[in-house]
């Protein structure tokens, strides 16, 4: 009967040796662990429990699916099959252990016998075969292709440490296939055709004959275990951590909305001035960072200066919580690089370890306009912001001013009740070229009948940007004005054009626990259309391109809405390559509209512009944000495009198919 | 070291500005006030000082709408110690302002005083040459850094054309500050805030002001528009003609 022949060939003082080895493994991995969990407990707290279910769920989804990871295919398959290669082989180790020192030992049985060993050598023979392809893979890939975002990295002895990761595991994977091979060359079982590879192995071996292939097998084996115990054991000190800590910052990633960014620390000044200001959780983050690169790719501030790289970041501040002496504003992290987030979040989105790199950005800003340290242009807006609601500097008299002209009257939703309240937000009401956009906006609502008022010079700029700046001390007296304001005020619902605004209204005001509806106007119009009110008298015709913003799309998930708007006014809509949750940012958020542009070489904006020139046929941009406008309309001058390509708000498309 | 600066709010230019119906002065209905931008830099030179050599800050203003905001923020900024005057100063005048400084400033004995050089409301003289006068110290304005050494400080002057001049003056002295040595710095509201629980604003009372020396505003008006401007053409020797002509007309030749 097949019987699982565990110590074959291994004399008796080999696998006592092998017992101490694994003990003093267990040792070093266990203190190892610890290390790095005490590392994390210096971190501030942070609640990150509950959701049980929903948590194993990502779990089951992202780690063993790795549904993340296979987004990009060929390291999606490359990770995949290291994945399940090595954790099947490791579960099947973990079987013959149990098998034989559990049962064998106390209860005098084996499982692995008879057909269910069989199944149990044909599966751990192929699956093995999945981590060499793997593997195979990655060495082609770092080696052989070597793709930019895994080559220039801040601390370039990581270079060893990625090295040494697929050296072990290829080594780990080879000999245990050799040792296999060996003795099925001399033990020769019935059973040995339900071990495909290590049969073949072991028909090369044959030619060598016994005992030359009885002291290989040892040497090889020998070899196996030390380098597979070497390996267990380096887990806590390599790269290999990120076997444990990825799960573990995956099951503890925030299920909070994503525009929801977390209150600033307070202790001892305003954010983050020295690492153990981070919260847990983002020592984690940084300690989750496998430097794949995929944030660094897919980074408008990369793309656009080098300045900032996420990946990077993680990589210097993961160094930095082990070494003392540096100071991390400055020495560590520069104030450039902090300044470079538009905050869009599309390395949040890509990263397959669920790092939530803008929030540990977010903080260290925080500490950065704690000191006063900004560029002066975003001093002013502040100030502005500070003393008049708004970062043109102009007075809130003048916020409503656009109305001038609009007939009916804008309604004053302070002096009577309307059913929306149009938060109209600072560009769409200051901007001298767009006011114009606004009165059509205006002009299509009250051509619906929408009964709609606006807060005149009651409103503030809402604060989405001003808190991402890291201004939370501000941030915080414009939603309380702006909540002041409104809860005076009777309506049933919020619309706004600008994302921004949507998302801090949406996801951050308090709303004392009963927050309106709140609608993107993209969404409103979606409605509108969907229930009859508005209906078009004629079809566009335009062949257009849809971009989406960053904080309706990522931050709120709202793509189908304005798609659905742009269809419905007859225009067809052709897709970028990035588009939806991969839209390539305009360069103006997080506050980078109000700060120094510092040395660009292409700017976000122009990339996407020829992005979307490089599709065949399309007349028109179309944005659903008024910062995109302004971002867009400057884009397609500066890379000559006037002429072939128009920037169009989506309210242009309505009113003019009305 | 004792650093004084009294500072003064303005008409914030961002606002419309627009006459009173007595057609003298400025409605202060629709007025709004901001700091004056030149004491805004006497405020971040003495913070600088005090950073640089230690010593203690004073910053002294006037009631007015958004005096405490100003103050708390100064004190953020570092300032220690916090002054408003009140009374009635809707009437008030540079010269009625100086002369309440003065009072205070003689209690205070500050070493050295820092004001703004100028500021755009400054009808009847700027405040620091009459503060000077009051406290019969020197006095040196379009200063625009400056380095204490002992009883002595070294300003740097600012004249047109490019021109810098370092003198000593010996202190105590005021100081008209045209630029501070860095921009005024940006204060988080989280951190004014912080200040808001624990610094204090001391409120000295101004019973009467002498508004003696000023001037009498007869008649204040927006720029009007004129329509005498003729363009006179032709070659420079007929042009230069016609001016003669135009001139000798006027009875100014």
């Amino acid at each position: 009967m097949p019987i699982r022949d565990t110590f074959w060939n291994i004399p008796h003082w080999a696998e006592i040796a092998q017992y101490v080895a694994a003990f003093l493994t267990m040792a070093i991995f266990v203190a190892g662990v610890v290390r790095r969990v005490l590392r994390w407990r210096q971190g501030r707290a942070e609640k990150r429990s509950g959701n049980f279910w929903q948590r194993i769920w990502s779990l089951v989804i992202q780690v063993f699916a790795q549904r993340r990871t296979l987004d990009e295919t060929f390291p999606g398959i490359m990770h995949f099959s290291i994945f399940w290669g090595m954790l099947v082989l490791a579960i099947g180790t973990a079987f013959a252990t149990v098998d034989w020192d559990v049962t064998h030992l106390f209860f005098g049985f084996q499982i692995l016998t008879g057909w269910f060993y069989i199944v149990f050598e044909l599966m751990l023979d192929i699956l093995g075969l999945l981590a060499v392809l793997g593997l195979g893979m990655a060495i082609q890939r770092r080696y052989g292709t070597r793709p930019a975002r895994l080559q220039n990295f801040p601390v370039k002895k990581l270079a060893g440490d990625d090295l040494y990761v697929l050296v072990m595991l290829s080594f780990i994977v080879l000999s245990g296939y050799l040792t296999e091979g060996l003795r099925l060359a001399v033990t020769q079982p019935p059973w040995a055709v339900w071990s495909p590879i290590g049969n073949a192995i072991a028909a090369f071996f044959l030619s060598l004959g016994d005992p030359t292939n009885q002291t290989l097998h040892l040497v090889i084996w020998s070899l196996h275990i030390l380098t597979a115990f070497g390996a267990l054991l380096s887990i806590p000190f390599t790269k290999l951590f990120h076997i444990l800590s990825v799960p573990t910052n995956i099951y503890f990633r925030s299920l909070e909305p994503a525009g929801k960014l977390p209150a600033a620390n307070m202790e001892n000044g305003a954010g983050v001035k020295e690492w153990k200001q981070f919260t847990w959780k983002q020592l984690l983050d940084f300690e989750s960072c496998t430097r794949c690169g995929r944030c660094q790719d897919v980074c408008p501030a990369y793309a656009s200066s080098q300045i900032l790289s996420p990946r990077n970041m993680m990589v210097k501040l993961d160094a930095h919580i082990w070494n003392n002496g540096h100071a991390l504003h400055g020495d560590v992290i520069s104030a450039d690089e902090l300044w470079a987030c538009t905050t869009c979040r599309a390395c949040v989105q890509v990263c397959p370890a669920f790092i939530d790199h803008v929030t540990t950005f977010v903080d260290m800003r925080r500490h950065l306009v704690d000191q006063g340290s900004m560029d002066k242009m975003l001093q002013d807006a502040l100030a502005n912001l500070g003393r008049y609601g708004n970062s043109f500097g102009q007075s809130e008299r003048m916020r409503a001013k656009w109305t001038q002209g609009v007939q009916p009257a804008v309604k004053d939703a302070r002096r009577e009740a309307v059913e929306y309240l149009w938060f109209v937000g600072d560009y769409a009401s200051y901007s001298a070229t767009l006011t114009d956009i606004t009165r059509k906006t205006a002009d299509v609502f009250q051509k619906t009948g929408l009964n709609f008022g606006i807060l005149f010079d009651a409103e503030r700029n809402a604060g989405n940007d001003v808190r991402r700046v890291g201004e939370e001390g501000l941030f915080e007296m414009l939603a309380d004005k702006n909540s002041q304001a409104l809860a005076k005020c009777k309506f049933e619902t919020i619309v706004t054009t600008d994302p921004h605004t949507y998302n801090t209204l949406k996801n951050e005001y308090a709303w004392n626990g009963n927050r309106p509806n709140i609608l993107h106007y993209a969404e409103l119009l979606d409605q509108l259309i969907a229930s009859g009110r508005i209906k078009f008298s004629k079809k566009l015709g335009y062949k257009v391109t849809y971009h989406d913003p960053c904080y309706l799309g990522r931050y709120n998930g709202i793509y189908d809405a304005p798609r659905r708007v742009i269809e419905a006014t007859g225009c067809e809509l052709v897709e970028m390559p990035r588009n939806r949750d991969c839209a390539f940012c305009c360069g103006a958020g997080g506050g980078r509209i109000w700060m120094d542009e510092k040395d660009v070489k292409e700017r976000p904006s122009e990339s996407r512009i020829r992005e979307a020139i490089a599709l065949a046929g399309v007349q028109a941009f179309v944005v659903a944000c008024p910062k995109d406008l302004t971002m867009y309309r400057d884009a397609v001058k500066t890379t000559g495009n006037e002429k072939d390509m128009l920037v169009k708000d989506l309210i242009e498309l309505v009113y003019e198919a009305l | 070291m004792k650093i004084a600066v009294p500072v003064k709010f303005v008409p914030d230019l961002v606002e419309e500005l627009t006459i009173d119906s007595g057609g003298t002065a400025l409605d202060t209905s629709w007025l709004r006030l901001i700091i004056n931008e030149f004491d805004d830099h006497a405020v971040e030179q003495a913070i600088l000082l005090k950073e640089r050599g230690g010593g203690q800050v004073i910053v002294a203003m006037s009631e007015a709408e958004g005096a405490d905001d100003f103050l708390f923020a100064s004190a953020a900024k570092g300032a220690d110690q916090l002054i408003k005057l009140t009374g009635d100063f809707s009437a008030s005048n540079n010269h009625a302002l100086a002369r309440a400084y003065a009072d205070l400033l003689k209690e205070l004995q500050p070493d050295l005083i820092l004001t703004g050089v100028q500021a755009h409301n400054d009808l009847d003289g700027s405040v620091g040459p009459l503060l000077a006068e009051y406290l019969g110290m020197p006095y040196v304005g379009y200063v625009s850094g400056l380095t204490v050494a002992g009883d002595k400080v070294t300003v740097r002057k600012e004249y047109a054309g490019g021109l810098i001049a370092e003198m000593e003056v010996n202190l105590p002295a005021v100081l008209g500050i045209q630029a501070a040595e860095q921009p005024p710095r940006y204060v988080a509201y989280s951190k004014i805030r912080q200040v808001m629980g624990t610094a204090k604003i001391e409120e000295r009372v101004v019973a009467d002001l002498d508004l003696s020396g000023g001037i009498t505003v007869s008649r204040m008006f927006q720029p009007e528009v004129a329509e005498r401007a003729t363009m006179i053409e032709g070659s420079p020797e007929e042009v230069a003609d016609k001016i003669i002509g135009i001139l000798k007309e006027l009875g100014t030749l």
